[in-house]
């Protein structure tokens, strides 16, 4: 469902993607790890079409489509999604409010009709249940004075809500506790289906004994240089990547 | 420019009320309001020269030939379209300058609260209203440099009809107060001088919302306002301003707070050609807490106008102050944020901060934060923004599925919704932030 081929991309002349190519199939579950500052979030955020960056070589193609050419709320209305690494604070715009917004806006795009005000708070109450989420949440401001792992369950929420059918996890782990992480990863495994997809960025082969990947790849300078089973994760775990890196550097 | 000799309608119209206002209140009153007039016809209309008033052109002012107002007759359905309508509890309502018994329904208070026309309350309660009537309305013996007190003068020379609350020792007012001023101007451009006048005593706490209403024609309301907090009151008072089109509107208010006395303050200002609001708030004892909060809209050619003024007298208070305004097409913001903190008040904690997002390129903020500081021992801080839409909030939205021009229309809505959060009242809340939407939609 989504391929990406040669993807180069800079910022103000500094190249942070060097020729990424992935193909992620409906079903699949694909982690990418890699050292601080490798690129993961900046290949998340192009994915997701955050603007900003120039694409100087090589695509990406979504369902068939030329992602990179689409809005980001197009992206949004056919079914890509992004937990954000840093989930973005909104004081004034209720959390409802701003959900209500979103999947109406989504299955709009879809050819389906506005949920209303009722029918909205009985599909909440049911998603909210799942992510172990305080309701009182809802009445906030989005993500304002959330905690760092109340943030990070409200992406995967909103996820929930939205049924996206590609799934981009931007360290989602990172900040949660022990409980917090199994109920974040109950929340990912429960939308696990043959037809949709995952991208998973984590420092910690943790999260990955809660959700299993079919594949693990490790970026390193903008590039995958390495791509394996679950076993990499252990892997890397143990030697770090500078055994990687070393590797590499012995191939040259 | 045009120089007449002839008194301003302002000033002329005194002659043909004098009487007429002379048979309310005691007689002493007669001379103060002569001696007001004397202060406004010497002060004359304020010009962008005079430093209080350099941002507001009042032009238009000077060509109104002003005539006296008088009562409307408006039914219930009348004010249908006001945003806090969706208020029923006890209501008193002012139309064109005078009582409107009909419009009005304050029965239900506990014992110790009186909700009354100004007028009436001079009748019955003379003893207590003449407590604060005059008296806290003036700068005089405060710090610094004197404010320009020229509205509140007229007012005083037409003084007679507005608004009288008062709050017993201890009483709490479970409902919420709703105090409507309503103009209609149908006999010619009018003007309307209503005095409010609130004391909660000690321990006393109350909820008063008031909202200010045009239903048509071109008007002017010069409204003042005494406001006295007794020792550990708690007043958390609202003031929605959606006057008509035409109308220019002033307002001078003033509250004094004794120690641990909590003011929360919370001003919307979306209506009127030209809106100017004056609050000041003078800091008489220990340990009180004032939060000034406004959220403005302007749209057009509106002129929205905030002075805000406390004078940190006492130690150990806090005053917490945020003003956000959204401005459009060629509209004009004005701020004017003056903190005077004492030699005594030592321990002061004050913040202040204003910030003004600019649709249009032709729309314009003018900020001043004025601090004066005669103690060592404080924490006061300003930070004045010109905002724009956060790019990251934007991108936020939009990664959800909203439109472009939706994100930045809840983006837009947010900023000054976050201020009209503060408003504990849900019910005032709601109206207010579906008003601002309403106006951000323009329906
Ligand atoms: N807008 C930008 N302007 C300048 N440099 C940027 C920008 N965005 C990213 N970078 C740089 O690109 C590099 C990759 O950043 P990115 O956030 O993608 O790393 P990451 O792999 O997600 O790191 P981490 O594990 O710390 O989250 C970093 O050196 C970062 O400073
Ligand atoms: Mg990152």
């Amino acid at each position: 469902m989504l391929q990406i081929q040669n993807l180069h991309a800079s910022v103000e002349d500094k190249t942070i993607l060097n020729g990424v190519n992935l193909t992620i199939n409906p079903g699949e579950v694909h982690a990418i790890m890699g050292p601080n500052g490798s690129g993961k979030s900046t290949l998340a955020s192009i994915l997701a079409g955050r603007d900003g960056y120039d694409i100087t070589e090589g695509s990406a193609t979504y369902l068939g489509e030329d992602l990179l050419e689409m809005d980001p709320e197009v992206r949004a209305a056919k079914g890509l999604f992004l937990a954000f690494q840093y989930p973005v604070e909104i004081p004034g715009v209720s959390n409802t409010y701003f959900l209500r917004a979103a999947v109406n806006a989504v299955r709009k795009q879809r050819g389906e009709s506005d949920m209303d005000a009722m029918e909205f708070m009985k599909f909440i109450r049911e998603k909210i249940k799942i992510l172990d989420l305080d309701p009182s949440l809802l009445n906030r401001s989005v993500n304002e004075g959330f905690s760092g792992g109340e943030k990070k369950r409200n992406e995967i929420f909103q996820m929930a809500a939205l049924e996206p059918k590609m799934c981009i996890l931007d360290e989602t782990d990172s900040g949660l506790d022990i409980d917090a992480l199994k109920v974040v990863s109950d929340g990912v495994n429960a939308l696990r289906s043959p037809e949709r997809g995952f991208l998973v960025i984590t420092h910690y082969q943790r999260l990955l004994n809660y959700i299993v990947p079919d594949f693990v790849h490790v970026l390193v300078d903008g590039r995958i240089v390495r791509s394996g089973d679950k076993t990499l994760a252990y892997e890397l775990e143990e030697k770090g990547y500078g055994w990687i890196e070393e590797s590499l550097a012995g191939a040259k | 420019m045009l120089i007449t000799e002839k008194p301003h309608s302002l000033v002329s119209n005194f002659e043909a009320v004098r009487e007429l206002l002379g048979l309310t209140g005691p007689e002493s009153l007669r001379a103060v309001r002569e001696a007001a007039l004397a202060k406004f016809a010497e002060a004359g209309i304020p010009t962008t020269r005079d430093e209080e008033f350099k941002y507001l052109p009042l032009n238009r002012f000077r060509e109104t030939e002003y005539v006296p107002a008088y009562g409307a007759t408006l039914s219930e359905d009348d004010l249908k379209a006001l945003p806090l309508s969706v208020l029923d509890g006890p209501c008193l309502t002012i139309v064109n300058g005078e009582f409107a018994p009909e419009l009005s329904n304050v029965s239900g208070l506990p014992n110790g609260v009186r909700v009354m026309a100004l007028s009436e309350a001079l009748e019955q309660h003379e003893g207590l209203v003449m407590r604060h009537l005059g008296k806290i309305a003036t700068h005089e013996g405060k710090l610094g440099t004197t404010n320009d007190e020229r509205f509140t003068h007229l007012n005083t020379a037409y003084m007679a009809e507005g608004v009288y609350v008062f709050v017993a020792k201890g009483v709490m007012v479970e409902p919420t107060i709703h105090l409507r001023f309503i103009t209609q101007a149908d006999h010619g451009a009018i003007a309307v001088h209503p005095r409010v006048v609130i004391e909660l005593e000690e321990g006393a706490a109350a909820k008063i919302v008031e909202s200010y209403h045009g239903l048509g024609g071109e008007s002017f309301t010069n409204v003042v306002h005494e406001i006295a907090l007794g020792a550990n009151a708690n007043l958390e008072y609202v003031k929605s301003q959606t006057e008509g089109g035409s109308t220019i509107h002033i307002a001078n208010q003033y509250v004094d707070q004794k120690s641990g006395s909590v003011f929360t303050s919370n001003q919307v200002a979306f209506g009127a050609a030209i809106s100017r609001t004056d609050l000041n708030v003078f800091v008489d004892g220990e340990h009180t807490e004032t939060s000034l909060n406004g959220a403005y809209l302007g749209q057009g050619e509106q002129i929205i106008d905030n002075h805000t003024r406390i004078d940190h007298a006492k130690p150990n208070c806090h005053s917490f102050e945020v003003y956000k305004g959204i401005l459009d097409d060629r509209s004009v913001g004005v701020f004017n944020g003056k903190i005077f903190v004492y030699e005594d008040a030592q321990k002061t904690d004050a913040k202040q901060t204003n910030q003004a997002l600019l649709l249009s390129a032709n729309a314009t903020i003018n900020t001043k934060p004025q601090l004066e500081i005669f103690a060592d021992d404080v924490k006061c801080t300003h930070g004045a923004t010109v905002g724009q839409i956060r790019e990251d909030a934007l991108f936020y939205l939009r990664s959800r599925g909203i439109p472009e021009m939706d994100a930045r229309g809840l983006l837009v809505y947010a900023f000054a919704a976050e201020v009209l959060e503060k408003i504990s009242i849900d019910v005032v809340r709601e109206a207010l932030e579906a008003e601002l939407y309403r106006r951000l939609n323009r329906d």
